[in-house]
């Protein structure tokens, strides 16, 4: 995984999150390392969508025990649980 | 694409029909009246391999693939009249088998799966309270860690199983301030001090399906009953739900085919005006619609539990084959009860209790009104 792949993912983390769940929320920044769950940004439905995105445009599968705050709750989080399936692989 | 069974998926779906028609009808009428839950059926279906199906080999299950376990349960939906116990069973595996098995610790699989299986031991979960209902997440009761142990207090309601339930999966919050992140899910065994098993409610259909209610009043469980961490009761909620939503609704296809085929011979056998009443267009119509709602739902079940298979999150397709197979289904019984005319509603005849049984599927496992939120908000909305 080069350094570029590994921005580009992240890009497409951000991207993702602002456009698909943080605008309707009337959120238009936020940082990497901010908890998107503790304000509402990804909410339930937000968290399978989110999965969703990372199954379909990321090629990650993501186990159902993996599904909670702690992988998933800023784009720090998403992007570490995005890589280390992507080294596994 | 491939569309048809395997042999040994085919095979073992003619054994469960089989084994459901010959061990699970039996005084069906008294029992429905009566609200009897079956246990010896109970303990025959684990003989069987049914509650085991989905479980890994090694903790003493089947082992079997999502697709295989799907074809299963509609074999037993179509081979067995017992909805309501169906739902028992379903409820049985999907919120408390495969939660413990997707989440528990290796001594938490090695304490309750074998039980589970063998029949031993009967599970539910109670999400489910009298302030909380679709807002699941809004959920009162409380975990309160006191060294080595959680103390929990609240009240649940329409709790499936409650009454013979031996593991009680019970979801409370552990920090109200985290909103549904706070939501957890606890591992409470019959018997603790502080759980108490409340009355019995009386049902519309499903009666042979026991639900009630739970207190928790100052029930103390080990820290080591925790499922999984602090935290983690939206993920375990969201897995029970899109394996029930998908196997149950299995089951469902089950009933529809059977209740379609008991139809289209008394449409062939009932004549009226000097002809059979299939041969009014009438009557032939309903009967197509009931065969296209059938073949519809079996398509988007498949779908979703297909994904499933693949290691995906089937929440989108899981939801819309729950909708629209709940309700078609309720389509089906009531279209059933109208080919039967007056017999059709005469209790006898046993349309009438699958119709009764069917309007529940709107409702358990998020309604249909809450699948189609969840439908809408996958798309943004
Ligand atoms: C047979 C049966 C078995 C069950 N088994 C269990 C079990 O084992 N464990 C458990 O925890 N629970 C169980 N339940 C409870 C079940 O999950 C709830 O009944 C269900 O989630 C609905 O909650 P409620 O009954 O409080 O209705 P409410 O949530 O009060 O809903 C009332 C009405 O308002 C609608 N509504 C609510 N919110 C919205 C919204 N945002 N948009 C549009 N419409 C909305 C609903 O669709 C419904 O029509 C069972 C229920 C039944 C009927």
């Amino acid at each position: 995984m080069t350094t570029a792949n590994q921005a580009t993912i992240k890009d497409q983390v951000r991207q993702f999150i602002r456009e698909e769940l943080a605008s309707a929320k009337g959120i238009s920044t936020f940082r990497d390392d901010e908890s998107l769950m503790a304000n509402g940004v990804i909410d339930s439905l937000g968290v399978f969508r989110l999965v969703t995105f990372m199954e379909e445009n990321l090629g990650v599968r993501v186990g159902d025990e993996e599904i909670r705050a702690e992988n998933l709750e800023s784009v720090d989080k998403i992007e570490q649980l995005i890589l280390s399936k992507i080294k596994k692989n | 694409m491939d569309f048809a069974w395997t042999d040994e998926q085919a095979a073992f779906r003619k054994e469960v029909i089989r084994f459901a028609q010959q061990e699970l009808n039996d005084d069906m009428i008294r029992r429905d009246h009566d609200s009897e839950f079956s246990r010896s059926h109970w303990n025959k279906c684990a003989d069987f391999g049914i509650q085991g199906l989905p479980v890994p080999q090694e903790y003493g299950g089947g082992g079997a693939d999502t697709l295989t376990t799907l074809c299963a349960l509609e074999a037993l939906g179509y081979g067995c009249r017992d909805n309501g116990f169906l739902f028992s069973l379903n409820a049985h595996m999907w919120t408390t088998e495969i939660p413990i098995t997707a989440f528990g610790s290796e001594a938490q699989k090695r304490r309750y799966l074998p039980k589970l299986i063998s029949g031993e031991w009967i599970g539910l979960h109670a999400m489910t309270e009298p302030g909380a209902g679709s807002d699941a997440y809004s959920l009162r009761t409380r975990a309160a860690r006191k060294g080595n142990c959680y103390v929990l207090n609240g009240t649940k309601t329409f709790a499936t199983n409650a009454e013979h339930g031996d593991l009680f999966i019970i979801f409370a919050n552990v920090d109200p301030d985290l909103n549904p992140n706070g939501v957890s899910a606890f591992l409470v065994e019959k018997g603790t001090p502080g759980l108490i098993v409340g009355k019995k409610l009386h049902k519309m259909g499903l009666r042979t399906s026991p639900i009630g209610e739970i207190a928790l009043v100052d029930c103390e469980i080990p820290a080591e009953n925790l499922l999984d961490k602090e935290g983690s009761g939206q993920a375990i909620f969201t897995t029970s739900m899109e394996w029930e939503r998908t196997c149950i609704m299995a089951s469902h296809l089950g009933m529809m085919q059977r209740v379609m085929e008991t139809c289209i011979k008394y449409a062939r056998e009932r004549s009226q005006f000097g002809q059979p009443i299939g041969k009014f267009s009438a009557i032939g119509n309903k009967i197509a619609d009931m065969d296209v709602r059938l073949e519809t739902g079996r398509l988007l079940l498949y779908k979703a539990a297909w994904l499933k298979s693949q290691g995906r999150h089937p929440l989108r397709e899981s939801s819309i084959a729950k909708l629209y197979v709940s309700e078609a289904c309720i389509q089906s019984c009531l279209d059933a009860i109208q080919i039967h005319g007056g017999y059709g509603y005469m209790t006898d005849y046993q349309i009438e209790r699958e119709l009764r049984d069917a309007v529940a599927g709107k409702i358990y496992s998020g309604t249909s009104e809450i699948q189609r939120v969840i439908i809408a908000g996958l798309h943004g909305f």
